[in-house]
């Protein structure tokens, strides 16, 4: 399958912080959306920084539409729609404002199509961006970022700070984005329940590593949680633990295989699993 | 190029508007009094205060996540920073044309105030250039030294500004004899000086701004 982003062995490291992104490899294919989740601080915004080149990565490769974007590929960037969390445009501009900047730098800028999301999502043309709530504003950047007909939608923390009904109705828009096969969307999250929803894939990252990509089918329909008691967990082969972690009287083994572990391990209650359940246990839990 | 101007044209206008009230004002008292040094203060506040009003739109830029933003726009970073650079001529020569009509109507109504006619060119020069050095310090100390500076900045690359200017006049006056020669070669030495190090400055931005990272 083609990819219309691709990461190979990213890193950077800030020698002020102590971070270190280490190795960052992940791929987004044509059609899909991929979830992003990680702990505050994981590095969600950092490989997002060296995917949009706002950060300079240290090593490896990033590749967009196939090419790797430098300074000057003003054209790759055309394609591309990004949705920082909180103020991504200076509070003194109305959305009116706002269009004619944006008609000025991208060249698909689609005036109409700007104003029919402004109607759809309520928001006031001419009244400054800083009399928006946090909602709105994101809303703004939501329409301003789908306005000049990007291929890939690239957003960090963009549902958070919206209504559940907002939210709802965005993830409607991200997932009519994505009908065209050749759009896709990397959606950093916090809300997971968010990346149920839309994401056909999710990669987890922890302290700067990726610990995993997942299909959010193989996530349905695969992954489980095993309740075991201290002797069951003992009798576990290692190379089926992916993770684990003790809780006061069981401890709850992440496994890639809930059907095969069930006929392998009679009388452990399995459970599906959730990607809250899962981030918890690659975060906090222990690996084998 | 032209959203980017546009941008900063925005972002400039709202204080511009408010500085436009005040130098109006300060022209209706300039122009029936006849001094010479009111003269010269309208100049150098209009000039000097339009340019100030174009650099400080550089913070609100870069402390809102716009900044960030911008880098992910199809535009290069060498266009974010000479956007900035060519906004600052644009407002230095709105500011220059504002003090001109303002200077021509005294002159108009009360004959020149000054011992020469030539003199208005020195104080055009001076203004002009003392913009010119305070946008090549400010810029790229602010790319360096960060956006939570940009006050401090601002304040120094005007003190620096105006000790280039008063020095390169105090040189002037050194080497050459004085008469109208002198202020007419001082004058261009002036403008040339601060137009080579504002470029010079343009291509150190540049550099630095490709580095920064948000």
């Amino acid at each position: 399958m083609e990819n219309i982003l691709e990461l190979q062995r990213v890193s950077k490291t800030f020698p002020k912080s102590n971070f270190t992104l280490e190795n960052v490899t992940f791929s987004l294919p044509y059609g899909a959306i991929l979830g992003f989740v990680g702990e505050n601080g994981a590095g969600k915004t950092t490989t997002i920084g060296c995917i949009l080149n706002t950060i300079t990565k240290d090593s490896g490769t990033i590749k967009l539409f196939g090419k790797e974007m430098l300074d000057a590929d003003t054209e790759l960037r055309e394609k591309i729609g990004v949705v920082y969390d909180g103020d991504n445009f200076p509070a003194y501009w109305t959305a009116t404002q706002l269009s004619k900047i944006m008609a000025g730098l991208y060249t698909q800028w689609d005036s109409p199509l700007f104003q029919k999301y402004l109607e759809d999502f309520h928001l006031p043309a001419k009244q400054k961006i800083k009399h928006y709530s946090r909602g709105m504003a994101m809303k703004l950047a939501v329409a301003v970022a789908l306005a000049h007909h990007p291929q890939l939608l690239i957003l960090d923390e963009a549902t958070s700070g919206l209504d559940p009904i907002m939210r709802d109705e965005m993830l409607d828009i991200f997932l009519e984005f994505v009908q065209e096969e050749n759009h896709s969307i990397l959606l950093s999250s916090h809300i997971t329940s968010d990346l149920e929803k839309v994401a056909d894939y999710i990669t987890f990252i922890h302290n700067g590593r990726l610990i995993m990509t997942v299909s959010k089918n193989d996530l349905v329909y695969n992954y489980a949680v095993m309740r075991c008691k201290e002797s069951q967990f003992r009798a576990l082969e290692s190379k089926d633990i992916i993770a684990y972690r003790k809780r006061d009287f069981q401890i709850d083994v992440l496994v890639a295989n809930g059907k095969e572990a069930q006929r392998k391990y009679k009388g452990v209650v399995i459970d599906h699993v959730s990607v809250d359940e899962i981030m918890l246990l690659l975060v906090k839990g222990e690996r084998v | 190029m032209k959203g980017l101007l546009k941008n900063n044209l925005y972002a400039t206008l709202s204080n511009a508007k408010v500085f436009s009230g005040f130098m109006i004002l300060f022209g209706l008292f300039v122009v029936p009094v006849v001094s010479q040094s009111l003269q010269i203060g309208y100049v150098m506040t209009g000039i000097i205060g339009f340019s100030v009003n174009a650099i400080a739109i550089t913070k609100n830029e870069f402390l809102s996540k716009w900044g960030k933003y911008k880098l992910t726009l199809p535009v290069k970073r060498t266009d974010i920073v000479k956007s900035l650079f060519l906004n600052q001529m644009i407002w230095l020569l709105v500011g220059t044309l504002f003090v001109g009509i303002e200077i021509g109507l005294s002159w108009l109504f009360h004959g020149c105030p000054f011992d020469f006619a030539i003199d208005v060119l020195t104080m055009f020069a001076l203004g002009i250039s003392m913009s010119l050095f305070m946008g090549a310090v400010f810029f790229p100390a602010f790319f360096v030294g960060g956006e939570e500076r940009s006050e401090v900045l601002l304040i120094l690359s005007l003190l620096c500004a105006f000790g280039t200017d008063f020095a390169i006049i105090g040189v002037v006056n050194i080497l050459l004899e004085p008469g109208i020669a002198t202020i007419i070669c001082g004058a261009l030495i002036l403008l040339i000086c601060s137009l080579l190090t504002f470029a010079l400055s343009y291509l150190l931005t540049a550099k630095i701004f490709k580095k920064k990272e948000y």
